[in-house]
């Protein structure tokens, strides 16, 4: 913005400082929808889960963390000047990602013995699938951006606000999925 | 704005979005189509059609208008420039007809909006009253009523939600002496996703309806026409306004208060401001939500809210009022604000007790979320809840008490003076008691149990949203319009405006309770004449139309006010919030050249020598003190 | 001090003016219950306290405009002072106070409606598009009004066959909604105490013809009442035709169909047995018994052109078959 006495406003540091408590208040928002359906899976199938494939569960968990743990490593790069273990993380990210994304929804849901339309179950397991597997596309997209841009080199050790929202973006979905997998696959016996 | 400019239209951006919008929705369509040809579906059927197609509909009406236009380039790892107007080849009317990042023009655009859906909204209001003034089915058939009183009911909603982004991008960024908002691209783009928003809820009328009022329980929503998806997808939109809105709004209080401006030194409305964007940024998810559930539920056969496939009604039900209780304090928290805002300027004494009437939006705000069971005492949920949801919507009454009591210590003592802004503040104050106070009697459950679904509950809220912010925002707009506008509006259509809404309103409301009372049901459009309403329904109809009547008086004086009002000067109400210490019109940066400091508080009236903030020398000569 | 005493005066007479004003308005229908009376009792309680809040806050703020308001010519600012904290707390713990006993007040009145008689007499409540049921299941009948007798407490079991209905009666002040749904049923205790027609009313917006959802409560002394369900427990008539026009009003079919070619939602059954309709499909199709009890049984399965808007319930489910073998003799009697 234009100029005043508050120099220190117009400063990437303070500017960053904003866009971080903007991010922050959206994945906040953002937890209270997932939080809406986590609610609303314990209040309709109570102690009761759907027959879901376990190793595919365990798989496509595993994957997913081990993709925050090379998130992380792409963003302390990034932030010690590291472009290259920086894209390398970047991009190991965005394949496990998809991986992610096939597997639950290439395999897990050709694979569920249900439908969307087959009761509470059903109609739970895929909106709250669904609802992550959306996030985790659109952090996926994200993350092809930050990479096309870091192969430009548009970050710096001290300029990366967009890397940093990625990654914090990825870590979020994550949190949540920690969350949806034990509701889904592990808690209550299995029905349907 | 007689220089006759030629203006290519196709360069506006709300008719760049419309018309992006709708070959957008066809080729959506489209895409549906082939996709369900795809699937080895029929390609024609009509819900997933349309609800797919007005889905890249509102994208493509947002990529029309530009909003995603820096956000592509950001993408990119472009820069882009900090430009306020679109195009500068437009002349200055076009601005508002066309994205803006200037905070200042994004209000008076969600003011303008506010004002033709509150238009809208009260048209229909008028058709459904006219046939409700006698028994028997008159003008308009059982279908068209139940629709007409839903989207009655959400427009309005909608109205009061664009109002308060209008009050609150006008004036939190000027009275916390920031140049704008933090994030002014999600500004712009949270005003605009409304418009198709509210596109999409109008055009359920013409999709055949909707015949659940504005609160969509399943599994009549479930089986509603396909108007119900309309509602469905356009609240859904407006929704994501609100949310982006508030974030915005507390991200700009917390990081871009002028020196010296710490918590307690902001003007009163943007405490009022901060507590409703707290709900909003984080319950209206509920909504989206409960609404996404049932649009599911009716494209996928998808069973949450379907009885004979696993599901439960009462779900939606928790779901929806845990927004939508909420929300009603969206409503009227920024219009108690505004109250708070306004009496001590006509009073000329500081606002009592500052921090009690800050410190109690919040207590509303806080104790809002543990209250929604209590539209739902007769609903048939969980027994256990009843007498605990009780105790806790009792409570409320005890921060928007401390309100009520402080207004009335503001006053005491004062130099009241009476002018348009003041009376709409007094009929406000005057109006929300009514309906504040016929809040407990719905809380205590046993007598909920007569009262719920009742005309009573319809008085009670016409009440207290008349209170909380019909009175505060016609208030904010007489108030500011000076400002605003550089000119002043007509007194006397002013007090014409008030005089016939206010007690027009009285019978309105007063009306709503007794029939209420006496075994009037809501929602229906007919009424057995064996109960001897039609008289009081007579003259609720009849002060409807005074009501419309005084709307239309305001709308002329705007009109003849903006071209030929009196100059007006740059603080006519001598009031000491920084944003009438500066020049008429406002500079486009603000106070980016009339930087000041905080050095006193906000509402010392009557102490002599006190000064609220320090402008730096330069700036001073500019703007009268 | 006499700013105060003024305003006290006039607070004072504003309550006792709205109070009495209100209280002597006949604000509610007449009372025909025993749990009704706890509720207006409470209610008149808040009557008096909204009462005197509205004259407090309105007096106080009238005399201002009064006392305080600038006179012609004046100049200057009013009087400072910023606020006083011990007047904040006396008026953060006052309300506290009085809105905690009311909350108490409304708990005490909640019990006092459910207090249960357990030799209340039972009868089920069903709502459906656009009509109500009630099963007297104890004496094994259905009628489609509510008989309930004087002074016994009768014990309602709501549940909806469709969407959500509500069950309120004015007179008795209850209100309860009637859910769709297995473990739905929601239960009421009604105590009537005044002998009497009312009109239950469908509270809930269920629909096109909500506003006509209305059924029949006649209260009776007990004497009537137990001749009343003799009657209706002789069993219903032999003649099929005239079982199957109880059907038609019992379960609701005459919200939607009429018998005398009038046009209601769904199509009249005057004179449509052996007939050819178009469907939907585009097919025509003979009305014959097979097609009728389809159409009963699976009212989705064929839809006569011109009603796709409106959804038939599947209120056939909660009949026998010789039920809905009657309705379509019933049905083919009303061929001529
Ligand atoms: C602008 C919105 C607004 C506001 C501010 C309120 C405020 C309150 N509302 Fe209202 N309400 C609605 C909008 C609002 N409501 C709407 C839209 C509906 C219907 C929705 C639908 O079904 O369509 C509704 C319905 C509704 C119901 C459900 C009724 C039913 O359907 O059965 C209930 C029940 O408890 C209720 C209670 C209250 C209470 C206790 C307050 C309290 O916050 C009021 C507090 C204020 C005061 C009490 C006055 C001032 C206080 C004092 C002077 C202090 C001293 C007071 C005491 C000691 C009592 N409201
Ligand atoms: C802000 C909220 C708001 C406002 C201002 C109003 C205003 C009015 N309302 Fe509204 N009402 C609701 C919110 C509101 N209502 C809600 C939420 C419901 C519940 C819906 C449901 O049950 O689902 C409801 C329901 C409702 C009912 C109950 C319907 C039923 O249950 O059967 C009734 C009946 O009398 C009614 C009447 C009126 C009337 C006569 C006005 C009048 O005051 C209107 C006066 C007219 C105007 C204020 C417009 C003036 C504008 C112009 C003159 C401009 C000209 C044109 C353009 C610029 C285009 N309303
Ligand atoms: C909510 C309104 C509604 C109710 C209640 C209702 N129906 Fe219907 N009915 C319809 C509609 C609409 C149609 C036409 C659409 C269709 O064929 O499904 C219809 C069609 C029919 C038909 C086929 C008529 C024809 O012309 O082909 C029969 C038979 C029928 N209903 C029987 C019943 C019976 C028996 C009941 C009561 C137990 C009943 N209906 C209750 C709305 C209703
Ligand atoms: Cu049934 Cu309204
Ligand atoms: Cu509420």
């Amino acid at each position: 913005m234009a100029t005043s006495t508050l120099d220190n406003r117009t400063s990437y540091k303070y500017k960053l400082g904003t866009n971080r408590l903007g991010l922050w208040l959206f994945l906040l928002s953002d937890a209270f929808f997932f939080a809406g359906l986590l609610i609303s899976r314990f209040y309709l199938m109570g102690f009761t889960r759907p027959h879901l494939d376990q190793t595919l569960g365990l798989i496509v968990t595993s994957v997913l963390l081990i993709s925050s743990f090379y998130m992380n490593r792409a963003e302390t790069a990034m932030a010690h000047g590291d472009q290259k273990t920086f894209l390398r993380g970047t991009l190991i990210t965005l394949v496990l990602g998809v991986i992610f994304l096939v597997g639950v929804v290439g395999v897990e849901w050709q694979l569920a013995p249900f439908g969307p339309g087959d009761g509470a179950h059903g109609a739970l397991f895929y909106m709250m699938t669904g609802m992550h597997a959306f996030h985790v596309l659109t952090g996926v997209i994200f993350l092809v951006i930050v990479y096309r841009n870091g192969r430009k080199e548009l970050y710096t050790a001290e300029k990366h606000w967009g890397v940093e929202a990625c990654a914090t973006y990825w870590h979020f979905i994550d949190v949540v999925w920690i969350f949806y997998y034990p509701a889904l696959y592990l808690i209550g016996t299995v029905v349907g | 704005m007689d220089e006759k400019k030629k203006v290519n239209f196709l360069k506006l951006g709300l008719v760049r979005g419309i018309i992006f919008q709708v070959v957008g929705s066809i080729v959506g369509m489209g895409i549906v189509m082939l996709i369900r040809l795809l699937m080895g579906l029929p390609a024609w059927n009509a819900e997933p059609v349309w609800v797919g197609g007005t889905f890249v509909g509102v994208i493509t009406f947002l990529i029309g208008v530009g909003a995603f236009s820096d956000w592509f380039k950001w993408a990119k790892g472009e820069k882009t420039s900090d430009h306020h107007e679109a195009d500068p080849s437009l002349p200055g009317w076009a601005k508002y007809y066309s994205i803006s990042l200037d905070h200042k023009v994004i209000g008076i655009q969600y003011g303008v909006t506010s004002i033709l859906t509150l238009g809208l909204a009260g048209t229909f209001a008028m058709i459904f009253r006219t046939e409700l003034a006698a028994s028997k089915l008159q003008y308009i058939d059982l279908g068209t009523f139940n629709s007409l009183i839903g989207l009655h009911g959400i427009v309005m909603i909608a109205a009061i939600l664009l109002g308060i982004g209008a009050m609150s991008n006008y004036l939190v960024p000027l009275m916390i002496g920031a140049s704008d908002m933090a994030f002014p691209r999600l500004n712009a783009f949270a005003y605009w996703i409304n418009v198709p928003g509210a596109l999409l809820v109008v055009s359920s009328l013409f999709l055949g309806g909707f015949d659940t009022g504005w609160t969509a329980y399943p599994p009549l929503s479930a089986r509603a026409p396909l108007g119900m998806q309309m509602f469905f997808l356009g609240v859904y939109v407006i929704g994501l306004s609100s949310i982006l809105g508030s974030l915005n709004i507390i991200v700009t209080t917390i990081r871009m208060r002028a020196p010296g401006m710490n918590y307690f030194r902001m003007p009163i409305f943007v405490w009022a401001a901060v507590a409703t964007s707290i709900i909003g940024l984080t319950a209206t998810q509920f909504i989206a939500l409960s609404f996404q559930m049932v649009m599911f539920q009716r494209l996928l056969g998808m069973g949450f809210f379907d009885p004979t496939n696993g599901g439960n009604v009462v779900l939606f039900q928790h779901l929806f009022w845990f927004y939508s209780h909420p929300a009603v304090y969206v409503f009227i928290l920024p219009g108690l604000g505004m109250i708070s805002e306004l009496l001590p300027v006509f009073a000329r004494k500081p606002l009592f007790g500052y921090k009690w009437i800050a410190l109690s939006s919040m207590a509303i705000a806080l104790v809002g979320f543990f209250v929604w069971a209590h539209h739902m005492f007769t609903a048939g949920m969980e027994e256990y809840l009843r007498v605990p949801f009780m105790y806790s919507t009792m409570l409320v009454a005890v921060p928007t008490g401390v309100k009520f009591f402080s207004w009335v210590g503001t006053l005491w003592r004062g130099k009241i003076s009476f002018p348009t802004p003041m009376l709409f503040t007094l009929g406000a104050v005057s109006i929300f008691l009514l309906g504040g106070l016929t809040g407990p009697p719905n809380a205590t459950v046993a007598t909920d149990l007569h009262l719920h679904d009742t005309y009573w509950i319809v008085g009670h809220f016409h009440a207290t949203m008349f209170g909380g912010f019909i009175f505060p925002f016609f208030a904010a707009l007489y108030y500011w319009f000076p400002k605003m506008t550089g000119r002043m509006y007509n007194e006397k259509l002013g007090k014409w405006h008030f005089w016939l809404m206010y007690p027009a309103f009285y019978v309105q409301s007063l009306g709503q309770m007794r029939i209420g009372l006496l075994g009037m049901r809501r929602r229906i459009a007919d009424y057995d004449p064996a109960l001897n309403f039609d008289f009081s329904h007579l003259l609720i109809t009849i002060a409807g139309f005074v009501i419309f009547a005084s709307v239309v008086i305001f709308l002329v004086n705007v009109w003849m006010s903006v071209k030929r009002g009196e100059k007006a000067g740059t603080n006519p109400w001598n009031s000491r919030s920084p944003e009438w210490q500066l020049p008429t019109p406002i500079p486009e940066h603000n106070y980016a050249d009339h930087p000041f400091e905080v050095v006193g508080e906000p509402y010392d009236y009557g102490l002599e020598g006190s000064t609220y903030i320090k402008m730096s020398a330069a700036s001073k000569a500019s703007a009268a003190d | 001090m006499k700013h105060f005493f003024r305003v006290a005066v006039l607070v004072a007479i504003l309550t006792v003016l709205i109070g009495f004003g209100l209280d002597n308005s006949g604000y509610m229908p007449a009372l025909a219950s025993v749990q009704g009376a706890a509720i207006d009792a409470l209610f008149r309680k808040h009557i008096w306290v909204i009462s005197f809040l509205f004259s407090l806050i309105s007096g106080f703020m009238l005399y201002s405009f009064v006392a305080f308001r600038r006179k012609p010519g004046e100049e200057g600012d009013g009087d400072h002072f910023e606020g006083h904290t011990g007047l904040e707390i006396a008026w953060t713990i006052l309300p506290l106070g009085i809105v905690l006993y009311f909350a108490f007040l409304g708990a005490a009145a909640l019990a006092e409606t459910r207090r249960a008689d357990p030799n209340a007499h039972k009868v089920t409540v069903v709502g459906s598009q656009w009509s109500w049921r009630f099963d007297y299941e104890d004496y094994g009948f259905s009628s489609t009004e509510l008989r309930l007798p004087i002074d016994q407490q009768s014990l309602l079991t709501m549940t909806s066959t469709d969407v959500i209905h509500s069950f309120w009666v004015p007179e008795f002040r209850l209100k309860q909604d009637a859910l769709p749904g297995e473990g739905m049923e929601r239960e009421l205790r009604i105590t009537p105490t005044v002998i009497g027609d009312y009109k239950l009313r469908c509270a809930e917006l269920c629909g096109l013809e909500h506003a006509y959802m209305v059924s029949d409560v006649i209260v009776m002394e007990v004497s009537d009442f137990e001749k009343w369900v003799a009657e209706q427990t002789e069993g219903p008539s032999d003649d099929p035709i005239e079982r199957g026009e109880l059907w038609y009003e019992q379960y609701g079919c005459q919200a939607c169909h009429s018998i005398d070619g009038s046009d209601r939602i769904g199509p009249t059954w005057a004179g449509i047995f052996g007939t050819e309709e178009l469907l939907t499909d585009g097919t025509t199709i003979v009305v014959d018994r097979e097609y009728l009890i389809e159409s009963i049984v699976d009212p989705q399965a064929a839809i006569v052109e011109g009603f796709e808007t409106i959804v038939m319930p599947p209120t056939g489910d909660s009949m026998t078959e010789e039920q809905i073998h009657d309705i379509v003799d019933f049905i083919e009697s009303l061929a001529e």
